[in-house]
């Protein structure tokens, strides 16, 4: 039985100052006996470097298609109590706030129906609960919801849209991000539950070009807040800190990557037309500096890691976009988006590869959009203008 | 229509062990947004059920 398995490997990561998983994992394994067939699958893994959990597969609740990954082992008679050892995917509040009771109430249904074991929080933003059998799946769903918890995203679905903190307790939230994160989870409840595309779409809302979630390195679709007027100077705090003996020059004015702004030892000014709102200056002064009074977002398309083709940064969609109640406009944009994704994506392609395969004049053109100079990352070699081909033929 | 579309969709389950809707809308020559429209009704329904092998798939509920 696998009571008496050792775990040499493993203890190895008990030693030294650092809390260890294993520790923790041994803890639970005392009234889990899934949590000990963990621990020795994984010792297994660890002496033959090799993974034994197989992955996917036909697990849900009754009219979802997300939020229940498919685990098993792929040693059921070496290790029974995770022969089928699913995760469950609980979307995230917006920002991640929770009361300790509601984390309680959530622990206290994995318990019942799981391991224990929870990962907080997924790299989409989701609780991950690690573990539990195809049995339990259904029953586990029907708590969570009576609790008011619902799945998160899996497969080629919308994954949960995940934000920053953004104005509960950020200064430099020029949107409100966890309005726009609950909104648009609310709006697309069937794009989050029910796969349809070819792949994965991930959606993150930062509140500044800071970009707290990483939403440009990690979402096919960001929203990051930023303003259209001019950055807020405050010249009394600006020669405060000059006067602290702060290196304004060296510090915020040499390191403006578009060379915006000006310091004369006195006065610290913009041109605000050369301003790219990177937050550098911003978070080198914050007590003299603040983002601008015309709030709204830029929308950028494309980020991910490494999966048809290698990790894409976003690129510039909208340069700019009011962001408010109900937000018809980004919702109606994302519509587009999807519709020309799924009518010419191909299996398991993010939305980035393809405007990648087709080309972005393709994309623009096909869901409606004007390019405009904020889109170039970089000026172009070729000085051709290529028409499409039926302004030729007229 | 929605109920003739509905009527070939779980005709179509019924021969296939697993599909894509993208393919199942192209053999069924129907635009892919009006089946996955079915689809999505039928699995709220429970007669849906979705896996995953390395991306989604439908398949009727047995």
């Amino acid at each position: 039985m696998s009571e008496d398995k050792k775990t040499p490997l493993l203890d190895e990561l008990e030693k030294g100052p650092w809390p260890s998983f294993v520790t923790d994992m041994k803890k639970l394994a005392e009234k889990k006996p899934a949590v000990k067939d963990v621990l020795d699958q994984l010792e297994l893994s660890y002496a033959e470097k090799k993974g034994h959990w197989k992955h996917g597969g036909i697990v849900g609740v009754t009219g979802y298609g997300g939020g229940v990954i498919g685990r098993y082992s792929d040693k059921p008679e070496e290790f029974p109590n995770v022969a089928e050892f699913h995760t469950m995917r609980i979307n995230q509040p917006s920002g991640w706030f929770y009361t300790t009771d509601a984390l309680r109430d959530i622990l206290k249904t994995w318990d019942k129906f799981g391991s224990g074991l929870t990962n907080m929080h997924g790299a989409t933003g989701d609780i991950i609960l690690l573990g539990t059998t195809t049995q339990n799946l259904q029953p586990a769903f029907n708590e969570f919801s009576e609790k008011g918890w619902d799945l998160g995203g899996s497969g080629s679905d919308l994954r949960s849209p995940s934000c920053c903190v953004g104005p509960a307790r950020c200064e430099n939230a020029c949107i409100d991000t966890l309005d726009i994160c609950y909104n648009l989870t609310q709006e697309f409840q069937d794009e989050l539950h029910r796969p349809m595309w070819p792949y994965k779409f991930k959606i993150k809302v930062s509140g500044c070009a800071n970009d707290c979630v990483a939403s440009v390195a990690r979402a096919d679709f960001s929203i990051v807040g930023t303003w259209r007027d001019t950055l807020n100077i405050d010249q009394a705090e600006v020669r405060a800190y000059a006067n602290n003996g702060y290196d304004i020059k060296g510090m915020v004015v040499e390191k403006c990557p578009s060379n915006a702004l000006e310091w004369d030892g006195k006065t610290l000014s913009i041109k605000s037309e050369e301003c790219v709102r990177c937050m550098h200056c911003i978070n080198k002064m914050p007590k003299a500096l603040s983002v601008g009074q015309e709030k709204g977002a830029t929308i950028l398309i494309g980020g991910k890691a490494t999966i048809l083709k290698s990790a894409f940064l976003s690129w510039v969609l909208v340069p700019f976009m009011k962001m408010e109640p109900p937000y018809d406009e980004v919702k109606d944009l994302l519509r587009k988006i999807w519709e020309w994704w799924d009518e010419n994506g191909k299996m398991r392609e993010r939305v980035g590869e393809l405007i990648y395969r087709k080309g972005m004049r393709v994309f623009l053109r096909d869901i409606g959009l004007d390019p405009v100079p904020q889109m170039v990352a970089a000026p172009r070699a070729n000085p051709y203008f290529f028409w499409w081909p039926e302004e030729i033929n007229k | 229509m929605s109920e003739d579309l509905r009527a070939k969709v779980i005709e179509y389950l019924g021969k296939v062990d697993k599909t894509k809707t993208r393919d199942m809308a192209d053999n069924l020559k129907e635009k892919k947004s009006d089946v996955d429209k079915i689809v999505k009704e039928l699995a709220k329904e429970g007669k849906v059920e979705f896996l995953y092998i390395g991306t989604s798939y439908v398949k009727l509920v047995k």
